[in-house]
């Protein structure tokens, strides 16, 4: 019991070290310049709102709210439909040419993203899709197909293959099994899935800027690095707007943050 | 997860009798397969074919001109010192976030009362945008003596300035944001090992670090298979966080293959030179994986 | 073979089409929610969309030259977005690269960058505005800023200086009446400084571009005073940094920091943070372009306290020359369905009382002046020199784009200690023979 108890110490003082940078963060977001030259490690005293307002405003962040949200859930969906029934396939598929297949998906893991980056901006403009939520949306569906099929495959190797095939002895498709019956099953993984390419899409900087620069469709990433591009000098300004723009995938991560545990969890078993 | 496991000889049997060649149709793949060759596949392949080009990355003038690109990287002093940053970065990243990673896992495995509020801290930076991490340790890591870092540890250090300091500093921001990220990926390993292993191992008089070596750590294999890939991969890949803490300075202190590729490519305007070099780095980065796979898998069987 | 595969030059549209013309085919129809850039609107009249990619140091200037623009030219819609310079080169040179140039973006002033006006010029990328009216009173000094074989590209409100930008307050607290005229002065106004417990110089040498603003701000009085051709004699091979000026220049760079003149760990401290030191008072200056100024004013609780005098890199005060370039510009893309419109809104930035507008937004001399030009007090000590002691900025010379990184870098090595003059030198003249 007192063992517990020290570890528990231990551990608390660990995350309190662990949470200085966002200490650091939240505290000079709410310090006017006088305060942060002067007294940059104390508490804001007194603490002063007037940062976020301004970063507000100035960064023109409502719409890009939209923006990021409507690309990112819609590919969240698009990954999770097309990733899951690739991956029900890629884990019970018995051929050399499936697992090849399965290879050729993680291959994409280890490509860095440079190498294709302008043939798929030629690509991309060639289909009439550069400044629009369809041409991002196919983008991050393409490009986060790979993790999400070996994190969807690893789990669908572990389970049993009874489930499905009892239903199909009931008389039912394959389309009608997968559905119904294996991906209520594929929950947990889906939660993984879910958090960690919306942490992706959402945080994805540079190919939005290349893409959407201009379109006035920006996502939340463009607005805030344009905005911390023209107050540089002014911290507190600065890290109001990192801050606000960081807010939305903290509170899906909270909402979601059982999942992330349980999904690994049952996913490593395999 | 595994209410059937008990039942699973008959059924299976019987069942696999009548539907043994049914897998599923390859027309599940299929859209997956179009949009990643799409989107992956075709602008990878056809963005290796400038890798024996001149191209500069604007305008029409291309030439072929074979390997003389990767002749060039081979006596390219910078290039070939950033590959020397690269693999340094990777080790500390892949040693250190791994460490504190399986420590923290442990810790938040035990029942304390807070255990779900610590998993969740130590978990947040991994949610984060890379980018802004970066913006806020370049803040956190300025040489004033009174704030940030220096003021917190009362020391005197030039975090991102000195030269033999920086890359340093740059494995510990990564460390910081992404060792929840190994954590949640060895307590999901620890979550599969049975109670009952320990209360054998206990009753036999095994001490805890025995019992950490003789029962936990054969079965964490799987899990530090994923751990150790996934982190060998980011960081050879990585990019974002150099570019904007350092940018590969001071000097050429912490610049790695990716920010050279990218130098070359947008600030240099050497395009077809920067293909060659992605392209030896993503041959690098395949050629570690495949390693690591194998070597794991096999440890995996003898565990 | 390879000696065939070498000549085989093919054009680079064909060789695009040749390898995506299949996958586009089949996409090219599937789905297109592109927002169409003419849109019939109220009165059955079109309305032009342009699209702009700059700088965020350009937002000022043209946010308010856009509602301006709207104002004039109702059937003209400018979409703008800005982000960081190294962002923005990647964005737009992508672009570039795919052949989808946005119809107006940033574009650099002269030659040494990879967004420099020749290297796009070169590349066929940027319209020809050598009919505007006012590419003619473009003065012959900045030619080969805006100028490529006789035609102009690039349009820039004016120029900014390089000198040291200083906080009265301190320089007073300091009991230093007047500004340095000349090097042995500045040292030792730099020593009384010292002594009166403050940073004479704040660098921020951990921020790239920053690093180069002092070797800039001396060579000037080092190389060219002393040999106005330099960079014509350079470009033919008769000369280099290591046989010039720059040696010297880079010697009294160093002598600054070997005297304790700047803050400790330069390399370790950013552009915003030294920014906020001169604001402060904590330091009493930084070198810095003057472009900058309403960055230092915004961070300083009286932006007056705050003005400019020109670095003197000589031994006496006649022989001082100074840096001043051309400020950063845009330029329309050459090819594209919007050329005319975009070309149009360029002329009416080269209109006088924009030129104005532009240039006071970013506390820059306009490139022609009239009556109602107005020009930034902290910049009227560098009035006398413009004229004929002023050279532009070094990189708008230099024939590629390493050479100006390469700078960065050497420096931030002298500046740690790791390198030698003669070595950085020698690094800086291999870049430039590349």
């Amino acid at each position: 019991m007192r063992r517990t108890f020290l570890l528990e110490i231990v551990m608390i003082a660990v995350a309190v070290a662990f949470l200085f940078p966002v200490y650091t963060l939240v505290s000079l977001s709410l310090k006017d310049p006088a305060q942060i030259s002067q007294s940059p490690l104390a508490l804001p005293a007194p603490p002063t709102f007037a940062n976020f307002t301004e970063a507000w405003t100035a960064a023109a962040l409502g719409p890009s709210l939209v923006n990021s949200t409507v690309i990112t859930v819609v590919s969240l969906v698009a990954l999770i439909a097309l990733g899951s029934f690739a991956s029900y396939f890629l884990a019970r598929v018995r051929t050399r040419l499936g697992y090849g297949l399965y290879v050729l998906f993680l291959l994409g893991i280890v490509l860095p993203f440079q190498l294709g980056m302008i043939p798929l901006y030629g690509l991309v403009n060639d289909l009439g899709l550069i400044g629009t939520h369809t041409g991002m949306i196919l983008f991050y569906t393409g490009i986060q197909l790979p993790f999400t099929v070996f994190l969807y495959t690893g789990f669908i190797r572990a389970l049993p293959r009874e489930y499905a095939a009892a239903a199909q002895i009931d008389g039912a498709s394959h389309f009608v099994a997968f559905t119904r019956v294996v991906f209520p099953l594929l929950r947990p993984i889906t939660g993984t899935v879910l958090i960690l390419n919306a942490v992706f899409i959402w945080n994805d900087f540079f190919t939005p800027l290349v893409y959407l620069g201009g379109s006035g469709y920006e996502t939340v990433p463009v607005s805030v690095f344009a905005f911390v591009g023209q107050y540089v000098s002014q911290h507190g300004l600065v890290f109001a707007g990192l801050v606000l723009g960081a807010v939305p995938i903290v509170l899906v991560f909270l909402a979601l943050q059982r999942y992330v545990i349980k999904g690994f969890a049952s996913g490593l078993k395999g | 997860m595994t209410p059937l496991t008990a039942s699973r000889a008959r059924p299976a049997r019987a069942s696999r009798r009548r539907f043994s060649v049914t897998s599923p149709p390859w027309l599940f793949a299929a859209p997956a397969l179009v949009v990643y060759a799409v989107v992956v596949l075709y602008p990878a392949v056809s963005g290796v074919v400038y890798a024996f080009t001149d191209w500069s990355g604007i305008g029409e003038d291309m030439s072929f001109v074979g390997l003389a690109q990767f002749r060039t990287l081979l006596g390219d002093e910078q290039a070939m010192g950033s590959i020397g940053n690269t693999l340094l970065l990777t080790v500390t990243i892949v040693v250190v976030q791994n460490a504190v990673g399986l420590l923290l896992a442990l810790g938040v495995h035990a029942r304390l009362k807070s255990r779900a509020l610590l998993r969740v801290v130590f978990f947040a930076p991994v949610v984060v945008s890379p980018v802004m991490v970066a913006f806020l340790w370049k803040y956190i890591y300025n040489p004033d003596p009174s704030s940030g870092l220096n003021g917190l540890l009362g020391l005197r250090v030039d975090w991102l300035g000195d030269p033999s300091v920086a890359l340093w500093s740059i494995a510990g921001m990564v460390v910081w944001q992404y060792a929840g990220y190994s954590m949640v990926i060895f307590l999901a390993g620890l979550e599969g090992v049975a109670p009952e292993l320990h209360e054998a191992a206990m009753i036999d008089g095994a001490g805890t670090w025995q019992r950490f070596r003789y029962v936990t750590w054969p079965l964490l294999a799987p899990a530090v298979t994923i751990n150790v890939m996934l982190s060998t991969i980011g960081g050879l890949k990585l990019f974002d966080q150099v570019f904007a803490a350092t940018n590969g300075g001071p000097g050429y202190a912490t610049e790695t293959l990716s920010t050279v590729l990218y130098k070359q490519a947008f600030v240099f305007g050497k395009y077809g030179y920067s293909t060659a070099i992605a392209l030896v780095l993503a041959l690098f980065v395949a050629a570690v994986s495949l390693v690591q796979v194998y070597y794991f898998r096999n440890r995996e069987v003898a565990a | 073979m390879t000696d065939l595969l070498h000549d085989a030059r093919v054009s680079r549209g064909q060789f695009l089409r040749m390898m995506g013309g299949l996958a586009a085919a089949a996409f090219a129809t599937a789905c297109s929610t592109r927002p169409q850039t003419s849109t019939p609107s109220g009165g059955g009249q079109a309305t032009t969309e342009l699209k702009f990619i700059g700088v965020s140091d350009q937002k000022a200037p043209m946010d308010q030259l856009v509602a301006a623009y709207q104002k004039a030219k109702p059937s003209v819609r400018i979409t703008a977005s800005y982000a960081p310079t190294d962002q923005v080169q990647t964005s737009v040179r992508t672009q570039l690269g795919a052949g989808n140039a946005p119809d107006l973006h940033v574009v650099y002033p002269g030659s040494g960058s990879a967004m420099s006006m020749s290297q796009i010029a070169e590349a066929g990328l940027l319209a020809d505005l050598s009919a505007q009216a006012w590419t003619r009173s473009i003065p012959e000094g900045f030619k080969p800023a805006f100028q490529l074989d006789g035609k102009t590209y690039i349009h820039s409100a004016g120029s900014s200086v390089i000198g040291a930008v200083y906080n009265k307050k301190a320089f007073e607290q300091a009991g230093v009446e007047a500004p340095p005229t000349t090097w042995s002065e500045f040292l030792s106004v730099c020593d009384r400084l010292k002594k009166a417990g403050l940073v004479p110089i704040a660098l921020g040498a951990q921020t790239p571009w920053v690093t180069q603003l002092i070797t800039y701000a001396l060579v000037p009085s080092t190389v060219y005073a002393k040999d106005p051709t330099f960079d014509d004699k350079q470009l033919a091979g008769q000369t280099s940094f290591a046989q010039s000026g720059w040696r010297e220049a880079m010697e009294m760079y160093l002598e600054l920091q070997k005297r304790g003149f700047f803050n400790d760990n330069p390399n370790g401290t950013t552009f915003e943070q030294q920014t906020s030191m001169v604001a402060t008072g904590k330091a009493a200056m930084a070198v810095q372009v003057s472009a900058v100024l309403p960055d230092f004013r915004k961070a300083a609780s009286s932006p007056d306290d705050l003005s400019m005098f020109p670095l003197p890199g000589a031994g006496d005060a006649a022989s001082v020359w100074i840096p001043a370039g051309v400020v950063v510009g845009l330029g329309a893309a050459a090819k594209g369905a919007n050329v005319e419109e975009a070309k149009a809104f360029i002329d009416f930035l080269g209109k006088q009382e924009n030129i104005n507008a532009w240039a006071k937004a970013i506390a820059a001399i306009p490139l022609v002046q009239d009556a109602s030009s107005t020009i930034d007090p902290a910049v009227e000590s560098f009035l006398p020199f413009t004229k004929d002691r002023a050279v532009p900025f070094m990189d708008q010379r230099w024939p590629n784009a390493e050479v100006q990184p390469v700078h960065f870098a050497v420096i931030q090595e002298l500046l740690a200690g790791e390198s030698t003059i003669d070595e950085a030198l020698r690094k800086m003249d291999e870049a430039y023979q590349k």
